[in-house]
């Protein structure tokens, strides 16, 4: 993972990606037991926003520029496959601004909150998110008013009245 | 040892020794894979058109 951290730094700092922060399972893993995953998915803003058509390419030519090799959707950076998306809505382009900050092998990188973790997890809403929402909830591992917040801004306050009665209800 | 207390104890480990641990279980998925025990997880993207409404 160090190798991975370090090439999304440098990618960063050499200006060809603005922001960044990892989401997903791994992203999970900051605040929860660690569950099993096979990649990295890293959320990230790009320099020049005012581009209609947003593109990955140069992300993909630096990184295989250095070594960096692609594999289906993935590009394999060091030892992980990392799937690089650009934010989708307002809410994933939130998640990417408040991020925090961490150290992984004494690398510094970039989280999102736990509570932008469970609302994306809650808009995707497949088996394997509202299993994640759920661990969320049973570990105590975030802040329910940040999360109160975060649902209403984004019209999500359905989705979670539908999840709490299917799943957290008797 | 009870799987919440685990959990709880597994969740307490700094995200380095967590990332560890999170390589240790992908290499193992990779190997089950290599061995054709289990067939590779179906890509993300066929994924991402599974049950996305659920809750709509």
């Amino acid at each position: 993972m160090k190798a991975t951290l370090e090439a999304i730094n440098q990618m960063q700092a050499d200006g060809v990606i603005g922001k960044y922060a990892i989401g997903g399972a791994v992203g999970a893993t900051f605040y929860l037991a660690p569950a099993a995953t096979v990649d990295l998915d890293v959320f990230v803003s790009l320099p020049d926003p005012s581009h209609l058509l947003v593109s990955l390419s140069p992300i993909y030519e630096y990184l295989q520029a250095r070594g960096g090799r692609v594999q289906d959707e993935y590009i394999v950076i060091g030892d992980w496959p990392v799937q690089f998306l650009t934010p989708g809505n307002d809410l994933e382009r939130e998640a990417v601004a408040q991020a925090i900050t961490t150290k992984v092998e004494g690398v510094a990188t970039r989280i999102m909150s736990a509570e932008h973790l469970m609302a994306i997890a809650l808009k995707t809403g497949r088996a394997k998110d509202h299993n994640r929402i759920l661990q969320f909830i049973e570990q105590v591992s975030y802040d329910p008013a940040k999360l109160k917040d975060i649902l209403e801004r984004h019209g999500l306050n359905t989705k979670w009245q539908n999840f709490e009665s299917r799943f957290l209800k008797e | 040892m009870s799987k919440p207390k685990l959990q709880a104890r597994m969740s307490r480990l700094t995200f380095t020794e967590k990332i560890k641990i999170l390589e240790k279980l992908r290499d193992r998925e990779k190997a089950i894979v290599a061995a054709g025990l289990r067939q590779e997880s179906v890509p993300k993207k066929a994924r991402k058109q599974e049950t996305q409404q659920e809750l709509e």
